[in-house]
């Protein structure tokens, strides 16, 4: 027996090595992911632009309907590797702080959630958006940044709270998209006030504070209640 | 480890009905009683998997549930089930649990473990691709890498294969006197073989509790009279 | 015995919310001044506002005793929790419902996004639906414990999203609060407590109600399977 406390940050590497690894060798949920957002795109197209509409108004929101759509499928894929392998106990039985399987989950969506955005808003832009300046880019990968940040914390709470449950496909997004509603209406905005040469960087600066806000309030709650999500 | 006036209800049914436990270092205890007598829900409760609704438990020297991250330090579980990715190899799975634990000699530990259970030649194979022997020799090898104190054994020999069977009675039979080993079992001859103290359930309740003595073929004929 | 003194309770409570209820309803109807703006149909704040106060109230008791479900895990938190969550669902419903018909009254439309605060509680009636959803998929001790971290994880969510709402609202155009709130004169403010009051007063009855009928569920299952034991 090791009288040495593991290391924190050693722990945290492997779980998130461990994630990289699955996804890796499987590939099983970022093609997924990225398929589904461009489809998700199409179908805003058809929807709204049948006609050939310019949809440069709403391209914010066409991005940030699509990313919480795909949110949704990347948390659902939380746990699954655990729960079909059945691998949950082991992690449990380890001296890992229950803190950290929150927080590793949180950075796997986190990741994914990127990768897609990767393709997702440059696309977006391609797509929907006339006379886009490479610099507003920029600000949007920060919106995207501190989004994530929310909705990763949400994601990875309300991901464990539906691992047991029935019919945990459909549980999940009944749960958290009424929660994601705020990131959804903050990141659209701030992306719509920087988009397409409109750049009302006020408004910009408020969304953005607004998103952390969200994520710290999240992070709160995610951090009083972990330890009754796993207890034992 | 000691555990007293240990209750663990499911809905209105109490799977372990204020059962008291104790293990002395050493010693190998092997849980005994019918399917559904709560062995299983005790041993969880003791790997710190469950909590239990009431009573005082102690693990590795530490007061649960306050003391139950260093507790786990010096647990070595090991289920019907391996515990590891199957999308993984066997090194990649017991690098993650080194690191769980925070062993400092991952590298020489993993060979080490590798090595004993005989896996070395596929340790870059995914699990998926073994034999449910091998995945729980698999599942042995990480129970045992970080040198547990308490060896907590659900049902082990279910899924293991000849050769690992032999390992971990090899295992059992060296305990030494720092550490010991709790064996939830249904298999009533190997229990008290290998242990030197049996702990027979019934119903969630404690229906007997004592040393080993005499033949496993006497024990038996008590065995069913206690549970019936 | 418990179960005598907290029938009793709930039957003073019952007639007290009664007696209330009555005098709020005669009381907005018949004494209190008509608006000069609105005419009749602005008697429907009353009840809308007091709905909607007290179904933020019986969301915060619902995380509040939710809470306490996780510190000392007694089932009987969990109810308290569950029960007012259940009527803060209820009255979010009523809230929506009434808002809708204020707004067709005053605006000429059912629906109007630009209202934060009804729009705030068309979000929360799908975040308290959810935790209903949670529920009914979990079983066991797992149902109480996740009931208790979601009933706090959306209680978070409720200014987030009334924030979310109004400041996505205000880049377009300003929020004025011209409703309720501030030019209440005295009477029209006497009344409005008082509906306030009758308000919690059917928060607690329902409450207690539902409390007395778990409890009796729970003591009726425990002789079930008393009798199932003996036979």
């Amino acid at each position: 027996m090791n009288a040495a406390r593991p290391s924190w940050f050693r722990q945290l590497r492997a779980l998130l090595l461990k994630d990289l690894r699955l996804e890796l060798r499987t590939r099983d949920t970022l093609v997924a992911m990225v398929l589904f957002a461009v489809v998700a795109m199409m179908i805003f197209q058809f929807a709204f632009g049948g006609r050939g509409q310019d949809l440069s108004a709403v391209s914010g929101g066409i991005l940030w309907a699509t990313l919480a759509l795909t949110a949704v499928l990347g948390v659902g894929r939380s746990w699954v590797p655990e729960r079909e392998q059945r691998v949950l106990d082991g992690l449990l039985v380890t001296p890992v702080p229950r803190d950290l399987l929150l927080i590793s989950r949180a950075g796997a969506i986190f990741a994914y959630l990127l990768a897609v955005e990767v393709v997702a808003v440059p696309l977006v832009t391609i797509f929907f958006v006339r006379g886009q300046e490479p610099g507003d880019l920029l600000l949007i990968g920060l919106v995207c940044l501190l989004a994530n940040l929310g909705i990763s914390v949400l994601g990875s709470l309300l991901a464990c709270l539906a691992l047991f449950a029935r019919a945990r496909e459909l549980l999940l997004p009944v749960l958290f998209l009424p929660s994601l509603l705020p990131v959804v209406i903050a990141a659209s905005g701030a992306t719509q006030a920087v988009s397409g040469g409109t750049n009302d960087l006020a408004e910009y600066r408020g969304y953005c504070l607004f998103l952390g806000v969200y994520a710290v309030i999240f992070g709160l709650v995610a951090y009083a209640t972990y330890e009754h999500v796993f207890d034992d | 480890m000691r555990g007293s006036g240990l209750v663990k209800r499911f809905g209105d049914r109490a799977a372990v009905d204020r059962v008291d436990i104790a293990l002395a270092p050493g010693e190998c205890l092997a849980v005994l009683g019918p399917n559904g007598a709560g062995k299983s829900t005790l041993l969880r409760m003791v790997a710190t998997l469950l909590r239990p609704d009431s009573g005082a438990l102690s693990v590795c020297g530490q007061e649960l549930p306050g003391g139950r991250t260093r507790a786990r330090a010096g647990i070595g579980y090991l289920g019907h089930d391996p515990l590891v990715y199957l999308d993984l190899t066997p090194r990649q799975n017991l690098e993650l649990y080194a690191a769980l634990y925070g062993l400092p000699d991952a590298r020489e530990r993993i060979d080490a473990g590798l090595d004993r259970v005989g896996l070395r030649a596929r340790s870059f194979d995914p699990v998926r691709t073994f034999s449910r022997g091998m995945a729980q020799r698999l599942g042995l090898a990480r129970a045992l890498l970080h040198d547990p104190v308490l060896l907590l054994l659900d049902e082990p020999y279910s899924g293991l294969d000849a050769a690992g069977a032999r390992l971990l009675d090899g295992v059992l039979a060296d305990l030494g006197s720092a550490r010991g080993a709790v064996m939830v079992t249904h298999e009533v001859e190997r229990g008290v073989s290998l242990a030197g103290r049996v702990l027979v359930l019934r119903a969630g309740r404690v229906v007997l509790d004592e040393p080993v003595a005499g033949e496993a073929s006497a024990f038996r004929a008590r065995y069913e009279e206690l549970v019936a | 015995m418990t179960d005598t003194r907290s029938t009793r309770r709930l039957a003073i409570t019952g007639v007290l919310t009664a007696i209330l209820t009555a005098v709020a309803c005669f009381g907005i109807f018949f004494v209190a001044p008509e608006d000069a703006d609105q005419g009749i149909i602005q008697k429907i704040f009353y009840f809308h506002v007091s709905i909607a106060l007290v179904g933020l109230v019986a969301f915060a008791v619902g995380a509040i005793y939710g809470i306490r479900y996780l510190r000392t895990r007694d089932a009987h938190l969990d109810d308290v929790s569950s029960i007012a969550i259940g009527i803060g669902l209820a009255f979010s419903v009523l809230v929506v419902i009434t808002g809708s018909i204020w707004a067709k009254a005053s605006w000429g439309t059912w629906w109007v996004w630009t209202d934060p605060r009804l729009v705030t509680f068309v979000i929360v009636l799908l975040l308290y639906a959810a935790y209903f959803v949670l529920r009914s998929s979990v079983e066991g001790e797992l149902r109480l414990r996740y009931s208790a971290i979601y009933s706090i994880a959306a209680f978070a969510s409720v200014p987030l999203s009334f924030y979310s709402v109004r400041v996505a609202r205000s880049f377009v155009h300003p929020v004025v609060f011209t409703t309720g709130g501030a030019n209440m004169s005295d009477a029209m403010l006497v009344w409005f407590l008082v509906s306030l009051a009758a308000t919690v007063g059917v928060f607690l009855t329902i409450l207690q109600l539902e409390l007395i009928q778990r409890r009796a569920d729970r003591a009726m299952r425990r002789v079930k399977m008393r009798l199932e034991a003996m036979a």
